[in-house]
């Protein structure tokens, strides 16, 4: 009897160059596809509790406040209410990935497979992006709607969309690798995300602060995302620009280099 | 040796009831950090982005200050929105992991297993809501005006919000349907409420609309009893919450007895 012939001719194994091509494609397409499955609830949701807040805020006090940053309440506010909705949600695709993961145990999928920890960083992390500038597409285009919105400085727009979404993302990446069970993540989502997205200027202009609070507002990335993405817009900024680039580079590559460790080193992640 | 008798029991099974109850109150207090902490701080964040944001330039009514106005709304949804989540989420739980096998197997009536899952919830909205009232007040200077209209008012928010929420409940067959009733339903009532402004900031057309929303109804009754103004009438509010509240109690009950999804 003939053994089958793959038996004598075992396939080689896949020759891979200094990139796992293939592997990195693969994992990014699973982070897309996992948020796609359900777009009612990561996509449309928050489309719709973004343009309620637009509502909300625009019917309560679209008459006694007529100004800010020279521009009109909505349009002042459309900006910041896309990026606080594109930074949720790049962070909770990446720390809902990762938690679920490790709870239910196929975590192993992830670190078992021939990538590179810095591979799954931008596997991950490039999932929660995508999620990120979807959601903010979404939400924009829902908003131009009801608001004129006029891009006034589009690399600006894209800068700050893709560096906030990144940061974001590389956050939920951290904590999801942190966190042991989905308390620890609701907590963080709960305690820290969601008050640095609401107090960092989505909905005021910075002046509005007490004098003192303006050092904490300066030294914070929330503050200078929404405001560089807002100059996009309309083309007035509370602080200054180059900062803002600056730092969002500087905290992202300082992030990165976080995630990288924790994963590289197997930090609650490997036994 | 004798084997121990059955228990009896009359009309009502108090002890079933009240195991049943006390489960899903001490569920809500294991969870605090969820069902408490995080609408306090989320509370706590919309006032200070409102207040902020109107700088000082925002009087929705004359006399009184904004966050007057708008404490009473944030507790409402809250207490609403609470009252929801802690109803539908044991319910579907309940069913998902076939934990609900047990309840139907014990010697419960279906209106005995209704109250059961209603009432928890009824009691966590009612704690989440005064928590806020009372984090509100350091912010607010709230007088009471009518403690018969907030008891009353804020008890029917959330018996109607439980109901609701027992029914998402039942009718879901996975997480999704939960998340999709809560994002698509719940909160666009919550918000599109009177909440956050008043009826005459609206468009002329969308105001009869939003008076068939009871959570309406129930700012306004609470914040009439808090501050002491209304914009409406509050007889037809109550009305328009304890209607829903008798079908919905009426129609769930039927589906307990019945098995609706709970049953093979």
């Amino acid at each position: 009897m003939h053994a089958p012939s793959t038996l004598q001719h075992p396939p080689a194994p896949r020759l891979i160059g200094r990139v796992n091509g293939r592997g990195l494609w693969t994992l990014y397409v699973k982070e897309v596809r996992r948020f796609l499955n359900v777009f009612t609830q990561t996509l449309l949701a928050p489309m719709i509790t973004t343009l309620l807040f637009l509502a909300i805020f625009t019917l309560a006090l679209g008459r006694s406040v007529q100004q800010v940053g020279g521009v009109g309440f909505a349009q002042f506010l459309a900006p910041g209410l896309i990026m606080m909705a594109m930074v949720q949600n790049a962070f909770a695709n990446t720390s809902s990935s990762i938690v679920i993961s490790k709870v239910q145990g196929n975590i192993v999928d992830l670190l078992m497979p021939p990538l590179s920890p810095w591979e799954l960083t931008l596997g991950v992390a490039g999932g929660g992006v995508t999620r990120g500038l979807l959601v903010g597409l979404a939400v924009g285009l829902g908003m131009s709607l009801f608001v004129p919105l006029s891009i006034h400085a589009p690399l600006f727009v894209l800068y700050h969309a893709v560096n906030a979404s990144l940061m974001l993302a590389l956050l939920g990446l951290i904590g999801g690798i942190w966190a042991e069970r989905f308390d620890h993540i609701a907590a963080v989502t709960n305690f820290v995300i969601t008050p640095f997205s609401f107090l960092s200027g989505t909905f005021y202009s910075i002046e509005r602060l007490p004098e003192s609070w303006h050092v904490v507002a300066l030294l914070n990335p929330f503050f200078y995302m929404i405001d560089g993405f807002r100059y996009g817009f309309i083309g007035h900024a509370d602080g200054s620009l180059l900062v803002g680039v600056l730092l969002m580079a500087a905290v992202n590559l300082g992030l990165w280099t976080l995630a990288y460790r924790m994963i590289a080193t197997g930090y609650r992640l490997k036994p | 040796m004798a084997l121990p008798a059955p228990r009896r029991f009359g009309a009502v099974n108090w002890r079933g009831l009240r195991t049943l109850v006390w489960r899903g109150v001490w569920r809500y207090f294991k969870m605090a950090w969820h069902t408490l902490g995080g609408p306090c701080i989320s509370s706590l964040l919309l006032l200070a982005v409102f207040v902020l944001a109107a700088g000082g330039a925002g009087q929705m009514v004359p006399g009184i200050a904004l966050a007057e106005f708008l404490v009473p709304g944030i507790v409402m949804f809250q207490l609403a929105h609470a009252a929801f989540e802690n109803a539908a989420f044991p319910v579907l739980d309940d069913k998902l992991e076939g934990m609900i096998g047990d309840i139907l197997a014990a010697p419960l009536s279906p209106l005995e297993i209704l109250a059961g899952y209603v009432l928890p919830a009824v009691a966590s909205g009612l704690m989440t809501g005064m928590a806020i009232l009372g984090l509100g007040w350091l912010f607010a200077d709230l007088r009471l005006h009518d403690l018969g209209a907030l008891v009353g008012f804020a008890l029917a928010a959330a018996l109607l919000f439980a109901l609701l929420g027992t029914f998402i409940g039942l009718w879901a067959d996975r997480w999704e349907h939960y998340a999709m009733a809560e994002n698509f339903v719940i909160l666009p009532l919550g918000f599109l409420s009177g909440t956050f402004f008043t009826l005459s900031s609206l468009p002329e057309a969308a105001r009869p609309l939003i008076a068939l929303n009871p959570v309406f109804h129930a700012v306004g009754g609470v914040r009439y009893a808090l501050t002491g103004y209304a914009e409406t009438a509050l007889l037809p509010g109550a009305l328009l919450l304890g209607g829903p509240i008798l079908l919905l109690w009426l129609l769930l009950w039927r589906l307990f007895a019945t098995g609706y999804k709970i049953k093979p």
